[in-house]
C-alpha cells in the first residue's frame, strides 16, 4: 500500500524567529522529492513537522486526501512516516540490531525479547542495504556511513511508506553516496515516497524526480525533474550571486603573516599535523565535511581543545596553549554552537556583549563607558533589539551572532575565527554578517571562516583550505577553486 | 598496519569486571590477614547488611539509566516502616505489608514519576524535595520516637531470618535482581530505559513513549524502596524515622562504582550488585580490622573517585583507538 501526502499553508515560528511561512508541498509514492534551499530556509523544520517531532502553528497535512493531526512521533509513524534526521538519531551504546528495531519491533517469544531472532532479522534488513556488520556490535563503534544505514534499516523495519531523509549525504564519501542512492532508488521502486534534503547540486539532480525550493522560510517554486537544471535551482535558492573577492590572492600573500599554525596534532586524534598561515586582511574559508576535525582544530588553536603537538604563532611569537593567552595575543573564536558555546541564554544582551572585557582593570570599566561600548556596537552592527537589558535569547539568531562577534571584536583582535557562524540564520542577517566580515578584512583583520556550506565558502573567501579526516587536503587560491575541487578534497578523493 | 595478534582488551570486558576482581582479591586477602573474616557468621553478616542497599541500588539503577536519579529512597524506606507500624495493629500482617507497599509505591513513585516523567522537571530537585517531605512526615507522625513492631516470621525472614540454609535477605536480593535483569534485557520497557538514557531524541523519533518510561522507573524505585523498608523493619524489629538516613548517597556510590553512568544509557544490575557488595565488604573489612567508621566514609569517597577516573581513562582510550581504526578505513 502506498500513500501520497499533501502539506498546505504550513507556518511555524520559534519564539521571534520565523521558520516557515505558508509553505506547501506534495509527495507522491514512488518518487524522490528533493527539498532544496540554503541553510536556515526551513527545510528541516518542514520535515520535522511531517514526522510529528514538532507541531505546525498553521496549515494542514492531508494523507491520501484525509486530514491528519499529528500529536507526536507515534501518530505519524502510524501512517508509515519515518525520518532519518540530520544529527544521527541512534542510541550510541546499544547494539546494531537493537537500533534497527528501536521502538518495539524486536521479535518476542514467551520469555520476552528473542535476541537470536531479532539479531537474525536485523542482519536480513541490513543485507538489503548491502551492509554486513555484526548485529551485536555497539552501534557507536561503526563508521558514520554505516550508522546511517542502520537508521535507514530502522525505517524499513517499521515498514515505512514515507521516508524523510534530512541531509543523508552530508558526511558521506562519493562511493558511500552511491550505495545510499541505490537503496533509495530501490525503496522508491517499491512505492515509497522519499523526501530528501541535500546541499550538493549534482546529487540532487542525480536522484530526484521532483523538486521544491524554499528560500528564507517561504515556498518559492516546485517542478518535476524535466524542467530542472543547476541554474534553475541556483536562481531560486540564492538571492544574490557570489561576489568577486575584494583582493586578488597574489596581492594578499604579499602582506605580512599574522597567524601561523604549525604541526597541530589533536590529543584525541581528530586532526593531525595541520599547518597553515593567515595574512593580514585576508578571509580564508575552511571547508570540509562534518567530523573532519575543523571545529576541534580551531578550538585547539584558541586553547579550548587539548593538543598533542603544534604551535600557534602570532606575529612571530609563540602563544601558550590557553584561552586567555591566545585572546591576549589577539586571536578570538566565534564558536559553532550559539546555544551551548557562545551565548549565556538568560543573561542580558549587554552582559553577553561585555563578557570579554571583564578582565580589564576596574578603572576602565565605568558604567558609562560600558554603556557607550554597547551603544556603539548596536548601532554599528544594526543589532535589532528592544533594550540591552533583555535576555539574549529574545534576539533572532542573526542578532545573537552579531552580539557574539561584537564581544570578540571588543578585545581588539588581529585574527578572528568563525566556526559555522551563519548556521540557522536567515538570509538577510547572513548578508549583513558577510558585509561586516568584508569591512573588517579591509581594515586589516585576518579572518578564518569555518563552514560546511559551499555557497558560503565561495561567497566570502579569498583562499580556501579543505580538511578531510583530520588532514589538511587542499589550499586553494580564489581563482583556482571550483565546487568539484573542494568536494573531492573534502571527501578524500585523490585527483 | 595490521595487527597480527590481539590481547583481550580491557574495554571489551564489562565495566564491573575489574571490581569483581578487586572484590575477590579483597576477600582472599582479608581471610589471610584475619581468619575471622571468612567465618560463616561474618559472611552472612556482610550479605545481610548489603541486602537493603542492593535492593535500593537496583531501583536506583533504573532511574540512573534514564539519566535521572532518585534521592528519596532513604526517606521512602523510613516512611514505609512508620506506615507499617500503624497498619500492623489493625489487620493481618500480610495485608498490612501489602497495603504499605502499595501506598508507598503509589504516593512516592507517583509524585516523583509524574513531576519528572510527565511534566519533565529535574529529577535531582524533585527527589531532593520528596526526600525532605517523607523524612519530615515520618518524624511528625512518630514525634521522633522509634516504634517497636512485633514482626512475625514473614517480615523477619525477609529482613533478617533464614530461608532454609540461605539468609532471607539474600533470597530477596536474588529474586529482585533476576527479575530486574530479565526486565532490562528482555522486555520492550527495559530496552526503552536504555534508549531514553542513551539518546532521548532518538528514542522519541523511534516512537518510544519517553515520558511513560521515565514515569515507570520512579514507580519501580519507590516499590523497591518500600520493599527495603519492610526488610529494615524485619531486621530491627522496629520502625524509626531516622531509618536509612543518608543511605541514598551510599547507594548512588555503589551504582556508579558498578559502572552505571550518571549520564544515562550505560550500566547494569550486575554491576550495581557487585558495586554495593564491594562497598559493604570494604566497610566490614575495616570494621573487623578495628578501623574507625569515619575512615570508611573516606575510603568510599576515594574508591568512587578512582572508579570514575578509571572509567574516563578507559573511555578516552577506546575512543582514540576507534578514531584511528575509522580513519584507517576511510584512507584505504
Amino acid at each position: 500500500m502506498t500513500v501520497s501526502v499533501s502539506m498546505t499553508n504550513i507556518s511555524k515560528n520559534f519564539d521571534a524567529v520565523r521558520a516557515l511561512q505558508d509553505v506547501h508541498i506534495d509527495l507522491f509514492p514512488g518518487e524522490v522529492h528533493t527539498v532544496a534551499g540554503e541553510n536556515g530556509s526551513g527545510k528541516s523544520t518542514l520535515l520535522k513537522i511531517l514526522a510529528g517531532v514538532i507541531k505546525q502553528d498553521e496549515g494542514q497535512i492531508l494523507m491520501d486526501g484525509t486530514q491528519v493531526n499529528f500529536q507526536g512521533v507515534r501518530d505519524s509513524m502510524a501512517y508509515g512516516i519515518t525520518m532519518v534526521s540530520q544529527e544521527l538519531s541512534l542510541v550510541p551504546h546499544l547494539s546494531v540490531a537493537e537500533n534497527v528495531f528501536l521502538g518495539h519491533n524486536q521479535t518476542r517469544n514467551k520469555l520476552g525479547i528473542d535476541w537470536k531472532d531479532t539479531d537474525k532479522r536485523a542482519v536480513e534488513f541490513l543485507k538489503r542495504l548491502n551492509l554486513e556488520v555484526n548485529p551485536r556490535a555497539e552501534v557507536s563503534t561503526l563508521p558514520q556511513h554505516h550508522q546511517q544505514m542502520v537508521e535507514i534499516a530502522r525505517a524499513i523495519a517499521s515498514n515505512t511508506k514515507v521516508l524523510l531523509l534530512d541531509e543523508p549525504t552530508s558526511s558521506l564519501a562519493p562511493k558511500e553516496v552511491e550505495s545510499l542512492f541505490a537503496v533509495v532508488r530501490q525503496l522508491r521502486d517499491e512505492g515509497v515516497a522519499v523526501v530528501m534534503i541535500s546541499h550538493r547540486m549534482s546529487e540532487m539532480l542525480d536522484i530526484s524526480d521532483r523538486f521544491t525550493v524554499l528560500r528564507d522560510s517561504k515556498f518559492i517554486d516546485t517542478s518535476t525533474r524535466a524542467g530542472v537544471d543547476e541554474n534553475w535551482l541556483i536562481d531560486r535558492m540564492v538571492l544574490n550571486k557570489p561576489k568577486k573577492a575584494i583582493h586578488s590572492t597574489e596581492e594578499l600573500l604579499k602582506t605580512e603573516v599574522v597567524l601561523e599554525v604549525k604541526g597541530m596534532t589533536d590529543l584525541f586524534g581528530a586532526f593531525q599535523d595541520v599547518s597553515f598561515s593567515l595574512h593580514k586582511g585576508e578571509i580564508v574559508g575552511l571547508a570540509g565535511l562534518a567530523g573532519a576535525g575543523r571545529t576541534e582544530l580551531v578550538e585547539a588553536i584558541v586553547g579550548l581543545h587539548p593538543r598533542k603537538a603544534g604551535d600557534v604563532i602570532v606575529e612571530g611569537v609563540i602563544v601558550s596553549h590557553s584561552t586567555r593567552a591566545t585572546m591576549n595575543a589577539g586571536v578570538v573564536l566565534v564558536p559553532d554552537d550559539r546555544r551551548a558555546k557562545s551565548t549565556i541564554r538568560d543573561m542580558s544582551i549587554r552582559d553577553n556583549l561585555l563578557l570579554s572585557i571583564h578582565g580589564r582593570p576596574q578603572k576602565q570599566r565605568s558604567r558609562r563607558k560600558e554603556e557607550k561600548i554597547v551603544d556603539e556596537w548596536v548601532s554599528k552592527f544594526k543589532i535589532k533589539m528592544s533594550n540591552p537589558y533583555a535576555p539574549i535569547s529574545s534576539l533572532s539568531g542573526g542578532n545573537q551572532q552579531k552580539v557574539v562577534i561584537a564581544r570578540c571584536l571588543e578585545t581588539n583582535p588581529k585574527v578572528l575565527i568563525l566556526d559555522e557562524a551563519t548556521r540557522g540564520i536567515d538570509l538577510g542577517a547572513k548578508a549583513e554578517i558577510y558585509q561586516i566580515l568584508r569591512d573588517l578584512a579591509s581594515k586589516g583583520l585576518a579572518i578564518l571562516v569555518v563552514s560546511s556550506e559551499l555557497s558560503e565558502i565561495f561567497e566570502i573567501s579569498d583562499r580556501v583550505l579543505v580538511m578531510h579526516a583530520g588532514d589538511l587536503t587542499a589550499n586553494l587560491a580564489r581563482k583556482d577553486i571550483s565546487e568539484s575541487d573542494v568536494v573531492s578534497a573534502a571527501t578524500g578523493v585523490r585527483t | 598496519m595490521k595487527r597480527v595478534f590481539k590481547l583481550p582488551s580491557l574495554s571489551s570486558m564489562p565495566p564491573w569486571f575489574g571490581l569483581l576482581v578487586l572484590e575477590v582479591v579483597l576477600i582472599i586477602g582479608m581471610s589471610i590477614i584475619q581468619p575471622a573474616f571468612i567465618s560463616s557468621s561474618n559472611l552472612s553478616n556482610i550479605i545481610r547488611s548489603a541486602a537493603i542497599p542492593i535492593v535500593l541500588g537496583i531501583g536506583m539503577t533504573f532511574t540512573i539509566l534514564t539519566a535521572g536519579i532518585d534521592l528519596s529512597v532513604g526517606s521512602a524506606l523510613a516512611f514505609t516502616g512508620i506506615l507499617l507500624s500503624g497498619f500492623i495493629t489493625h489487620m493481618p500482617r500480610f495485608a498490612a505489608v501489602l497495603l504499605t507497599v502499595i501506598i508507598v509505591t503509589a504516593v512516592v513513585g507517583g509524585i516523583n514519576g509524574i513531576l519528572i516523567g510527565k511534566i519533565g522537571l529535574n529529577s535531582f530537585v524533585i527527589t531532593l524535595g520528596t526526600l525532605g517531605i517523607f523524612r519530615g512526615i515520618s518524624y511528625l507522625v512518630t514525634n521522633g520516637t522509634t516504634r517497636t513492631i512485633d514482626t512475625g516470621t514473614l517480615i523477619n525472614t525477609l529482613g533478617d531470618g533464614n530461608w532454609g540454609p540461605i539468609p532471607g535477605p539474600a533470597v530477596v536480593v536474588i529474586v529482585v535482581a533476576l527479575l530486574s535483569v530479565w526486565a532490562l534485557r528482555s522486555t520492550y520497557f527495559g530496552r526503552d530505559v536504555y534508549a531514553v538514557g542513551g539518546n532521548e531524541f532518538a528514542a522519541r523519533l523511534a516512537g518510544v513513549f519517553t515520558s511513560r518510561v521515565k514515569l515507570t522507573v520512579y514507580f519501580i524505585s519507590a516499590a523497591l524502596a518500600a520493599l527495603a523498608g519492610i526488610m529494615q523493619v524485619g531486621r530491627l524489629q522496629s520502625a524509626a524515622p531516622t531509618a536509612g538516613a543518608g543511605i541514598e548517597l551510599t547507594v548512588v556510590a555503589g551504582v556508579l562504582l558498578g559502572g552505571t553512568r550518571l549520564s544515562g544509557g550505560v550500566g547494569s544490575i550486575t554491576g550495581t550488585v557487585i558495586g554495593l557488595l564491594f562497598l559493604q565488604t570494604v566497610s566490614n573489612s575495616l570494621t573487623i580490622q578495628g578501623v574507625s567508621s569515619y575512615w570508611q566514609q573516606v575510603v568510599t569517597g576515594v574508591l568512587l573517585g578512582a572508579a570514575v577516573l578509571f572509567d574516563r581513562i578507559q573511555v578516552s582510550y577506546a575512543s582514540r583507538r576507534k578514531y584511528r581504526e575509522e580513519s584507517n578505513v576511510t584512507k584505504e
